[in-house]
Formats: C-alpha cells, sequence, structure tokens
C-alpha cells in the first residue's frame, strides 16, 4: 500500500528537508508546528531551500509549485488524525523530554495503527518507545542534513520494535528515493559511530602541530576522494555539535578512544562553534563562504 | 472494431476510444495525479460531452478501471460492455534493438519491454504498469505495443553509430535509436497520399516540432536518420531541452558550478532550450509574440531554433542525395507559419520555396505550403499518434501485417 499522506511535526533544518523530500515524491505532507510564526517560517525557509536548487538548474519553477502544494502546515496536532495520515515523522528538537511528549500525545489519540517514526541521530529509540501503548509500532529514522541530497536513512531498530514495522519502514524509505540500511540500536548507529572518532582524530592532528589545517584537509580529500576535507567538515556540522557527540559516546561506551580532543573544547568554549557562527577550525564570510588560507586565530603554526 | 488506445505516464494515464473503421475518437480523455491527493478524470466524447470527476485513484490499475467505468457508464459513456472493446494497443516509449513494427503482447514480449528500463527509466516502466493493468481488466482483449522508436530502427549502422568505444555499445547498446517515430511515419505515409507517389520512392524529411521536438530522413519508404539519439535531449533545440550541444560543455559545467548528475540532467532537460535562451517561456507562441514585441532574447531563442532545423534540412537532403518532400507537423509545426517560413529561408537554392499566402493559411490542416515552381514540396500535416496505434492495433488483431 502506497503512501499517501504523511504527518510531519516540526519543522526545523531536518523537518524542512524531510517534507521537502517526501512532498517532492508526489505524498501529501502535514507539517505541524508550535506557532503560526515558527510554521511560517518552515515554509519559506523549504521555498528558499527550493530557490537555491532551482540556481543551480537542479529543479524548476513547475517543482516548486508542485512541492510547496503539497506540503499542508498546521499548528495543531489533532489534524493529523482528521486529516487521516499513513504514517507519522516526528522531527522536533533532539532532546528525549519533548520528543517522548509528542509521541505519547499522538499515541493517545491516534486509534489506527499507524507508524511512528522519530527522527533522531542520537537518541534511545527503546527509551523514546518506553511509555507508548503501541511500542513496537515505533521506530528511528536517522536522515542526514541536507536530507533531499543524502541517498541514506539509517532506520534504527528499538528493543520493541517490530519486523512489520521494520519492512513498513523499508518501505517508505525506497518510495521517498533514500536507501535504507537496519541499524540495530546502539550509540551513534554507523553514521556517527564512525564519522565522528575520525573528526576527533583530525582535530588531534591539528593540536599536535603535525600539519596545517588546509593539509590535513587537502590530504585527505585527495588521498581518499572524500568530497569535503575533515575539518571544513567539523566547521559544517559545528564544533560544539561534534563535541556533544564525542560526550556522548564517551559516557555511552567508557571507552577512551571516544575521548573529545581538548583543542575541540577549547574552540567551543571560545565561542568557535564553525560555519554558524563564522569562525571554527577556518573563518567564514557573511555568506558562510570559507575565507580561503586563514585558519582561525587560535590555531597556532 | 473499438480500439482503446493508452498511453500511460508515471501519474498520468491518457486514452482515447477510438472506432477503427470510421477512424475516429468516440471518447478521449486523460487521468491524471495517480496516486496523489487530487486525482482526477476528464473525458470529451466525440458528441461534445464533458466530464471531470476528481476522486481517489491510487494507481494505474485503479485508473484503467476509472476509465472502464465512464466509457460505460450511462450519461457519460460510449459502451454498454467491456467486452465491446476488441483491442487495446499501447504506447511503449523504448523497444530497444528488439521491435522495428508493433507487436502483439505476448510474456516474450513483455520480458523485452522489461529489458529496456534500463534505456527509458523514466517511461517504460509506466508502460509496462498500463499493460499489466489493462491485461487484469480487460483479459480478452488482445493488447499491441506501439513503440516510438520502432519506425527508427532500420537505420543504417553508420547513422546510429556513435563514435564512441564499441565496447559501449556491447554493453550498454549505446546508440542513436531515436523517438517520435509513429509520428514520423504517420505524416511521412500522408505526405506521399498527397504527393500521389508511391512511398517507398519519395525522399522525405518529417519535422515534428511539439513539446519535444525531432527530424527524421525518410528515404524509400525507410527513416535513415532521426535527430533525437540515444535519449530524448539530443538534435533540435525544444521548449526546455538543449538538443546538440558540445557534450564537453556539461562536463566543464559540472566541474565550473560542482553540479550534481541530477542537476545536470535537469539542466539540460528542463532549464534549457528556448526556456534557456529567452529566460521568458518555453512555449514558442509566446516567444513569438515577445519575440514580435522587440524582446531580443526572445528572437535569439526563435534564430537559435529555426537555424537548427535548416541545418538538419541541409544535412538530410544530403544523407538522401536530394528533397522530394518536407513536412512540418505537431503543436508548433502546424501552428506556427513564423516557424516554417524561418527554418526555410534561403533553401531557395536547394529547390525549397514556400508560399507566404498558403503558409499563413495552414493552421492545424493538412495543406501544401510550397510555391507551384517549388522543386520539393512543403506540406503541414497534422499528426495522429492514437489513430496509428488504433490502426497497428487492428491490423495485428485481424492478423493483416501494418504498414
Amino acid at each position: 500500500m502506497p503512501i499517501k499522506r504523511v504527518g510531519l511535526i516540526g519543522g526545523g533544518t531536518m523537518g524542512r528537508g524531510i517534507a521537502q523530500t517526501v512532498a517532492a515524491k508526489g505524498i501529501d505532507v502535514y507539517l505541524v508546528e508550535i506557532s503560526q510564526e515558527a510554521l511560517d517560517q518552515a515554509i519559506k525557509g523549504i521555498a528558499q531551500n527550493i530557490d537555491a536548487e532551482i540556481a543551480k538548474w537542479g529543479m524548476t519553477e513547475g517543482d516548486k509549485r508542485a512541492i510547496l502544494a503539497r506540503i499542508h502546515g498546521t499548528i495543531k496536532l489533532d489534524e493529523l488524525k482528521r486529516r487521516k495520515v499513513d504514517l507519522i515523522i516526528e522531527s522536533v528538537p533532539e532532546e528525549i523530554s519533548i520528543k517522548k511528549k509528542v509521541l505519547e500525545e499522538i499515541d493517545k489519540f491516534f486509534a489506527q495503527d499507524i507508524l511512528f517514526i522519530t527522527n533522531t541521530a542520537t537518541l534511545s529509540i527503546t527509551e523514546i518507545a518506553a511509555d507508548l501503548k503501541r511500542k513496537e509500532r515505533l521506530i528511528g529514522m536517522h536522515f542526514l542534513n541536507p536530507v533531499p541530497k543524502t541517498a541514506l536513512v539509517e532506520i534504527v531498530r528499538g528493543l520493541s520494535t517490530s519486523d512489520r514495522a521494520f519492512e513498513e519502514a523499508k518501505n517508505f524509505a525506497q518510495e521517498i528515493g533514500k536507501t535504507p540500511v537496519e541499524v540495530f540500536e546502539y550509540p551513534g548507529y554507523i553514521t556517527s559511530r564512525v564519522i565522528v572518532p575520525f573528526l576527533n582524530e583530525a582535530m588531534y592532528v591539528l593540536m599536535e602541530g603535525v600539519a596545517s589545517a588546509e593539509d590535513i584537509d587537502t590530504a585527505m580529500r585527495l588521498g581518499f576522494n572524500f568530497g569535503i576535507g575533515p575539518l571544513t567538515l567539523i566547521d559544517q556540522i559545528g564544533l560544539d555539535e561534534l563535541l556533544l557527540w564525542m560526550e556522548s559516546l564517551f559516557r555511552e561506551l567508557g571507552d577512551l578512544k571516544y575521548r573529545p580532543c581538548p583543542l575541540l573544547r577549547k574552540l567551543v568554549r571560545a565561542g568557535y562553534l564553525g560555519k554558524k557562527s563564522g569562525k571554527g577550525i577556518f573563518t567564514y564570510d557573511e555568506h558562510g563562504h570559507k575565507i580561503q588560507d586563514k585558519p582561525s586565530v587560535l590555531i597556532k603554526h | 472494431m473499438k480500439i482503446m488506445v493508452l498511453n500511460c505516464g508515471s501519474s498520468s494515464v491518457k486514452y482515447q476510444l477510438i472506432d477503427s473503421d470510421q477512424e475516429n475518437a468516440l471518447a478521449k480523455g486523460v487521468v491524471e495525479r495517480i496516486g496523489m491527493s487530487g486525482a482526477s478524470l476528464k473525458q470529451s466524447r466525440f458528441d461534445g460531452d464533458k466530464l471531470h470527476y476528481v476522486g481517489e485513484i491510487l494507481d494505474h490499475t485503479m485508473a484503467i478501471e476509472n476509465v472502464l467505468a465512464v466509457l460505460m457508464s450511462r450519461n457519460h459513456g460510449v459502451i454498454k460492455d467491456k467486452n465491446e472493446i476488441d483491442a487495446v494497443g499501447h504506447r511503449v516509449v523504448h523497444g530497444g534493438e528488439k521491435f522495428e513494427a508493433s507487436v502483439l503482447i505476448t510474456r516474450e514480449v513483455m520480458d523485452i519491454i522489461k529489458d529496456c528500463i534500463d534505456l527509458a527509466p523514466l517511461h517504460n516502466p509506466h508502460n509496462i504498469k498500463g499493460i499489466q493493468a489493462a491485461q487484469r481488466l480487460l483479459p480478452d482483449a488482445p493488447q499491441v505495443a506501439v513503440f516510438d522508436t520502432a519506425f527508427h530502427q532500420n537505420m543504417p549502422q553508420h547513422a546510429y553509430m556513435y563514435a564512441l568505444p564499441y565496447s559501449l555499445y556491447r554493453k550498454y547498446t549505446i546508440r542513436r535509436y531515436g523517438f517520435h517515430g509513429t509520428s514520423h511515419r504517420y505524416v511521412s505515409h500522408i505526405a506521399a497520399e498527397m504527393m500521389g507517389k508511391p512511398y517507398s520512392k519519395l525522399r522525405i524529411i518529417t519535422v515534428h516540432l511539439g513539446n519535444g521536438c525531432s527530424m527524421a530522413a525518410i528515404k524509400d519508404g525507410y527513416s535513415i536518420d532521426t535527430s533525437m539519439g540515444f535519449t530524448p535531449v539530443e538534435g533540435l533545440v525544444m521548449g526546455t531541452r538543449s538538443g546538440d550541444i558540445d557534450p564537453a560543455i556539461i562536463l566543464h559545467i559540472m566541474g565550473q558550478e560542482e553540479l550534481t548528475l541530477a542537476q545536470a540532467n535537469t539542466l539540460l532537460n528542463k532549464h534549457s532550450g528556448l526556456w534557456g535562451i529567452s529566460g521568458i517561456s518555453s512555449d514558442a507562441r509566446e516567444i513569438i509574440e515577445e519575440a514580435g514585441n522587440g524582446n531580443k532574447r526572445a528572437q535569439l531563442a526563435l534564430d537559435v531554433m529555426t537555424y537548427r532545423i535548416k541545418k538538419y534540412i541541409g544535412a538530410y537532403t544530403a544523407a538522401m542525395g536530394g528533397l522530394d518532400v518536407l513536412v512540418f507537423t505537431a503543436g508548433i509545426g502546424e501552428n506556427s507559419p513564423v516557424v516554417r517560413e524561418m527554418a526555410c529561408k534561403g533553401l531557395e537554392l536547394m529547390g525549397l520555396k514556400i508560399d507566404p499566402v498558403k503558409n499563413k493559411q495552414a493552421i492545424k490542416t493538412r495543406m501544401e505550403i510550397s510555391k507551384e515552381d517549388s522543386k520539393a514540396k512543403v506540406l503541414v500535416i497534422p499528426t495522429n499518434e492514437e489513430l496509428v496505434i488504433a490502426r497497428d492495433t487492428r491490423d495485428i488483431v485481424l492478423g493483416t501485417k501494418p504498414d
């Protein structure tokens, strides 16, 4: 049974990306935000993302109209019930109490046996599901930013997620053009678990004065055909995000190999958060373009 | 015979129910937004009756079910029972190298059409869905596939090979296929009739200018070359497609702008052509109007488009060793005297002279528009692909060979 209507809660960066991706496949999206203002902001953001893609010839004005026509905003959660959505994705802030609250509320008023998808990169599906009536219907989907352009989605099974829920999530992922991989809940899943220590290691190489920031990036980019160097990637992700990640892995797994690099900690304390704050490992102009050959002042070699 | 003609796209089904004895459409219509909210069915009947219905239509099977229900309905219908439909003719975009004519759909034929999915990933899967749905709903009606590529399958090898490593041809059958075959075939036959000469003894150039645009060189009854190639992007300037470009340009732009494959694909297919040059519209009518108002880029778009057609007329005349008839067809070809005039201007030396008065009169009608003393004749012939599909279907079902 193809999915025709999707309920989506939360129109932040990830929510916008998911809304655009789903709507582009001809599926109607009912997007719930907390206020009219936040909702307008989310829709505007989606339109801007599409405009950027049109400027790169990747889409047309016609595509934009079609996508926006399929994204229906609302500030009422129970609207999703009235619209008879086929599944619900929650993409509210990455905080367990908020996610639990939203999902428990839906769990209460939704009579149908629909699939609950939680979009999370870090949280435990098992923990989010703890107080749900229908634990077996909750599954995690870890979309990666930017959602419309990243072909991968990690489908994360909690302890009580049913096989049927997994099959449905897998089919949905394929329907919206993503390649799913099956992950059994564990800190960091696949993507973060592998990339985060790698990025942390690049910070160590920088801190220990082994090479300049540019050369570290150049070496990894050209040496292994990566599209982007690790330090530039850290700036894009946000140094604070990376630090949170390292701390979380360190806490959860207790292994020294997840110890955050001290330079990372220092830069975060100094407010050097990456592209979003104009400076991280490199510095950026007001349009977010890297100012070439200019590592930030805290890095001296 | 009553023949249902189906053209199934990703989320649409176009259909006609044609009486092949009278050669007229009893009803024609389209189902749109299949699988989405607000799916609709529009139909117009031969007597002018119109129907527009919005409802839940989840897939191609439901779409065709709805079409059958409308065709049989008391108020808007044209038949009483679905058994009155004697056969179904399907437009299938890509027949690869396997089909040089229309064919009765058997299990083996379906397998080959499926094998061609790699060549037409955007079209063949939906054509297949349509065939499967029609087979389920009309199990007693024979089904026939009519391919866009079939008419061009007799091209000589030197016309269809690209000068790329031969291994690519062996591995992926990278070659020129050409499209719009049904239209080129139909109008070239009518042209022979209008000339009163045998089809097998003429050198014909057909210019199909619609949403997509292509030309064919038809010599002694066979298409010996055509402007669309491995995909419908090659050849003429179209509404939003580039047509011929230096292939290295796209590599250069992909590097400069860091484009992904998908972006490069949309660039060539959706942001180029008349729309790309003019920045105003992909619709030739608007381009002509704006050019008339003095818009320079609209004029440029028109110039580039018609110059390309002219080059192909010259090339195909050379390929055939002369020219007897030039035919314009499809939306722009049937309706735009300006485009026809610009494309033929300066070809008088080749024996091609357009009569400006006749040219202006020929709108959506079958008509000769060349001067008396023009060595090669110029014709305007409205195309009718559905009729060709219906005729082929009839001929195959009756066991007579289609032309």
